[in-house]
Order: structure tokens, then C-alpha cells, then sequence
């Protein structure tokens, strides 16, 4: 290690970034105010998805057994669906149990006078591991012999689903406009920089220095402020969490808001990946464009 | 060293600098490039040092084929030659000792080599106690010598020269001439563009002139104007 050689590199550096201090400043907090909306966004998003998986998580399917099935045969498909991967639980309710569950809820609605025999049939609860696979478990429990209708919210399940993709696509889309507005933000930085040492870079090239070796300093004061902007963002997001989510969860108890299935630190390193890989890219085209002119 | 062939340059405007130039020039040699302003003596230097390439013609220097030079060769010739200009293009928020050194540290040199090298070529051009002043605290003639300095740090066989007197006073002018005579005895090629006519007058050495973009006379021991000395053209 030529610890004189490393000396130079980084005070190059550290020089061009002090002297262009404002530029830079209005960079970071570009770049950081990008970094926060995304930063909001992907939490938001990752708070709806969890509810959304909540909701499904809670779906379940009621296959009600033919009137006449005994008590061996309801005894048969319930081992069956114990048997299948997908399936979570099952839980057997009897036609005793459904009939006074069934009272239960609906007690003072109808009047249960009227109920002179039990019309319910026995049934199970099934739960499944993926909201995904419900339809299809629901189409291999209606085959099985001795099975009556098969019930489950197949239009929410289908509708949960359906706005999760939309979620997923739409969020990919604002995450690559907000990569790609941060880029733009920093190579127009990084491309004054260039502008301002062209006397530099001049004198580089004609005393021999490499274009790889012209690029680095600009590289690094790129990835710099990419990294300062990401931290600068991932502090302010931090403090809104703090200050904010607990009123949230509060005035929206209805909703039974969740956040503890998001890693925190994940996010945060996500962030900051994204801005350091942003600055070095977003300097890496804008010096490239300027060496071979 | 040089060996232009056939060269021809036209810029993208139409304007042609260069017709038709062949010249070679030997290892060692000490070359004045003279002829007016626009007649091609930039443009042939440029050529040189690849700031650009030819429209025609070959032009070898020390073995490199630089009309045929790929992009990402060019660093690798110009370590092995030195420029100086007349405007002296110094780095004025860096030492004396700093803009030499950052010749050989752009090109990832070894910081002992910098240590033992940017002190020879200061004591060589003899700004060995200004290595720490600004170019903003110098005089010309002292800028001059730093940008020398810094073309010969990375001990180059050729140093291209590029109106290096233009901006001087005649005491200094001279100073930076016997400089450069110095660096010639030392073995490295020097090759001076120049209408300075009484330094050329002065020195008799080979003289290349040039006029609309071609060599029109070359003279072992020559004058700035054909044939004739200062003395001569007053009396005449």
C-alpha cells in the first residue's frame, strides 16, 4: 500500500468536494428529498401489503358435508385434508355446534323460535398456508366424496390479489422515476464539477493520465453525495416514524395497523445502497461524457 | 524520433492546416519550427502529442504509430513526451512542488519515485527554494520553468515546445532558451515553434519553416528568414 498515493487520491477529492461545498449541498438535499419520498413510499406500500396478507391470512373455507355423510365418512375427508400440504388447519364444527353458533350470532336479529330442527349439515374450517392457493383448495375439496357446497369470499380473495399486483407494478414504477429523477440530480451536479476543473482534466490528459483514472475522483465525489443524501433521508425517516406512527396507529385503530413485519435496518441499508450506487453511476455518465468529446 | 510522411489536416470547417508535411526528425536533435501565425506549426505539434489525429499521411513518434492510435493508448504516448505551452497552463490553487509532482501522480506513480524526481527536475529548471510559492507569485519566467519541470519529470526523450517564449521579456526569454539548449545537451529531443526571430538568429540550429501548412525550407544551420541574419535584413 502507497500510503502517499492514497494521501493524494483522497485529498483530491475531499479538495473538489469542499470547493464546490454549496453544489454539493444543494445535491444531498435533492437527493435526500427523493430519498424520503421513497423511503415514505415503500413504507406505506409495505404497511398495505401487510394488511392486505393480514385480511387473506384470515380467509377460510367452509366445506359443508352432504346431510346423510356419517360420522366415518365426514371422519375420511377431514384425515384427507389433513393430508394436503396446502392446508394450515381444519377444524371440525358439528351440526350441534354450527346450530349454536349460528344462534349466537345472529341473536336478536331472527327469531330463533322459528328453528324447530337443526337444518345445518356438519362442517370443517379450512385454512390454508397461501392466500394464493385458496381457490384451488376450494375446487379440490368440492371433488372429495361426500361433500356439499364449498364456501369461501372468492371475490375478495380474487380482488386482494389483484391490488396487490397493481401495487406491486405501480410501486416498481414510481421507485424507478424516483432512482432515475436522484440520477439526474447528481450528474447535473457532478457534470458543473467537471465543468469547473476542465483546466484540471486538461492538464491530466496531457501529461499522460487515464481516463479511468481522471473518472475516480469525480466517481467518488458521486457515490459521496449519494451516500450523505441517503443518510441525511434515512435520519429524517427515522424521526417521522417516531413522531408520527404512533398517532397513526392510534386515530386508525380500525384499520389494526402493523408495522412489525418491516425490517427497519433493511430499509435503511436499501436506501442507502440506492443512493451510493446512484451517485457513482449518474458521475460515472456524466464524466464519460465529457472524456470523449 | 519524428517521422511525419505525406500528413495532410483539414479541420471539419474546410480550413486546411496541414498540405502535404514530411519531416523527419533524429533522436537528439534540436528543432525550431518558425513561420507566421496560422501557417501550422500548432496544428503540426497537435499532431504530435495526438490532440488530434490526421486526415492523411503517417506519423511515427519515438515508435508509436500515433496517426493510427487507438483512444485508450494515448495516455501511454504522452508519458513519453513533455509539452509546454506559451500560457503555461499551471494549476494556480497548487505549489510549484505540486503541480510537478501532479504530472507523475495523475499517472499513478509510485510516491518515492515522486519524492526523488520532482526535486531533479526543480533544480534542473532552478526553482528549487520556490517549491512551495503559488504560480500567482511568480514571475513569467518562473511559471515557464515550473510547466518545463513539470514536462520532464516523467524524464521524457521528447519535449515539445509551443511558443514558450511568447509571453517573455527578451532577458527571460533567453534564460528559458539556454534552459531548454541545457535539456537538449542532457539528450532529449526539443522541438521549439517559435516567431521569435532573435532567439532563432541567436542559436543557428536546424530551423523548419513553414508557410500555408507546408514545410517550405529546412535548413541544418539556419536563420529565421531565409538564408539571412538579423544583421543582414537591417543592412540589406
Amino acid at each position: 500500500m502507497d500510503w502517499g498515493k492514497t494521501k493524494f487520491f483522497l485529498g483530491e477529492v475531499l479538495r473538489n468536494f469542499t470547493r464546490n461545498a454549496a453544489m454539493q449541498i444543494t445535491a444531498i438535499g435533492t437527493v435526500a428529498v427523493t430519498i424520503v419520498l421513497l423511503g415514505a413510499f415503500l413504507f406505506v406500500r409495505a404497511t398495505l401489503a401487510g394488511l392486505g396478507t393480514e385480511v387473506l391470512n384470515q380467509i377460510e373455507i367452509s366445506a359443508y358435508m352432504a346431510g346423510d355423510a356419517t360420522a366415518a365418512q365426514v371422519a375420511a375427508v377431514e384425515s384427507a385434508l389433513r393430508a394436503d400440504p396446502r392446508i394450515l388447519s381444519v377444524t371440525f364444527v358439528s351440526k350441534k355446534q354450527g346450530l349454536a353458533d349460528f344462534r349466537d350470532q345472529n341473536r336478536g336479529t331472527i327469531d330463533m323460535s322459528l328453528l324447530t330442527e337443526n337444518p345445518l349439515p356438519d362442517k370443517l374450517r379450512v385454512k390454508v398456508k397461501a392466500p394464493e392457493t385458496v381457490s384451488a383448495v376450494a375446487a379440490s375439496i368440492q371433488k372429495l366424496p361426500n361433500v356439499g357446497n364449498v364456501v369461501f369470499a372468492s371475490d375478495l380473495v380474487s380482488r386482494l390479489l389483484q391490488a396487490g399486483s397493481v401495487l406491486r407494478s405501480i410501486g416498481i414504477g414510481v421507485i424507478v422515476v424516483f432512482i432515475v429523477v436522484a440520477g439526474i440530480i447528481i450528474s447535473n451536479t457532478i457534470r458543473l464539477t467537471v465543468f469547473a476543473r476542465r483546466r484540471e482534466i486538461a492538464i491530466m490528459q496531457l501529461v499522460g493520465a487515464t481516463n479511468t483514472f481522471i473518472r475516480m475522483p469525480f466517481i467518488c465525489e458521486g457515490l459521496l453525495a449519494g451516500i450523505l443524501g441517503a443518510i441525511v433521508a434515512i435520519v429524517l425517516l427515522g424521526v417521522a416514524k417516531l413522531a408520527v406512527w404512533p398517532h397513526l396507529v392510534e386515530n386508525l385503530s380500525w384499520l389494526s395497523l402493523d408495522n412489525a413485519h418491516i425490517d427497519g435496518t433493511a430499509m435503511a441499508l436499501e436506501l442507502l445502497l440506492v443512493g451510493a450506487v446512484v451517485g457513482a453511476v449518474a458521475s460515472w455518465i456524466s464524466v464519460g461524457r465529457y472524456l470523449r468529446t | 524520433m519524428i517521422s511525419l510522411r505525406n500528413v495532410s489536416l483539414a479541420y471539419p470547417n474546410g480550413t486546411r492546416a496541414l498540405d502535404n508535411v514530411s519531416l523527419e526528425i533524429g533522436k537528439g536533435e534540436f528543432v525550431f519550427l518558425v513561420g507566421h501565425s496560422g501557417t501550422g506549426k500548432t496544428s503540426l505539434l497537435r499532431l504530435l502529442y495526438r490532440e488530434m489525429g490526421p486526415t492523411g499521411g503517417t506519423i511515427t513518434v519515438d515508435g508509436i504509430r500515433v496517426d493510427r492510435l487507438r483512444h485508450g493508448r494515448i495516455p501511454a504516448l504522452r508519458r513519453h513526451l513533455g509539452v509546454v505551452f506559451q500560457d503555461y497552463k499551471l494549476l494556480s490553487d497548487k505549489t510549484v512542488w505540486e503541480n510537478v509532482a501532479f504530472a507523475m501522480q495523475v499517472t499513478g506513480a509510485h510516491s518515492k519515485d515522486v519524492g526523488r524526481q520532482v526535486p531533479r527536475a526543480l533544480d534542473l529548471v532552478g526553482l528549487a527554494h520556490k517549491s512551495r510559492m503559488y504560480p500567482g507569485e511568480l514571475s513569467g519566467g518562473e511559471q515557464q520553468r515550473t510547466a518545463i519541470a513539470r514536462a520532464l519529470v516523467n524524464n521524457p526523450k521528447l519535449l515539445l515546445c509551443d511558443e514558450p517564449t511568447g509571453n517573455l521579456d527578451p532577458t527571460t526569454t533567453t534564460e528559458i532558451m539556454e534552459l531548454l539548449q541545457r535539456i537538449n545537451l542532457k539528450g532529449t529531443t526539443v522541438v521549439v515553434a517559435t516567431h521569435n526571430q532573435a532567439v532563432v538568429d541567436r542559436m543557428r540550429r536546424r530551423v523548419v519553416r513553414m508557410e500555408d501548412g507546408r514545410v517550405v525550407t529546412d535548413e541544418e544551420r539556419g536563420y529565421y528568414y531565409l538564408g539571412l541574419g538579423q544583421d543582414q535584413i537591417l543592412s540589406g
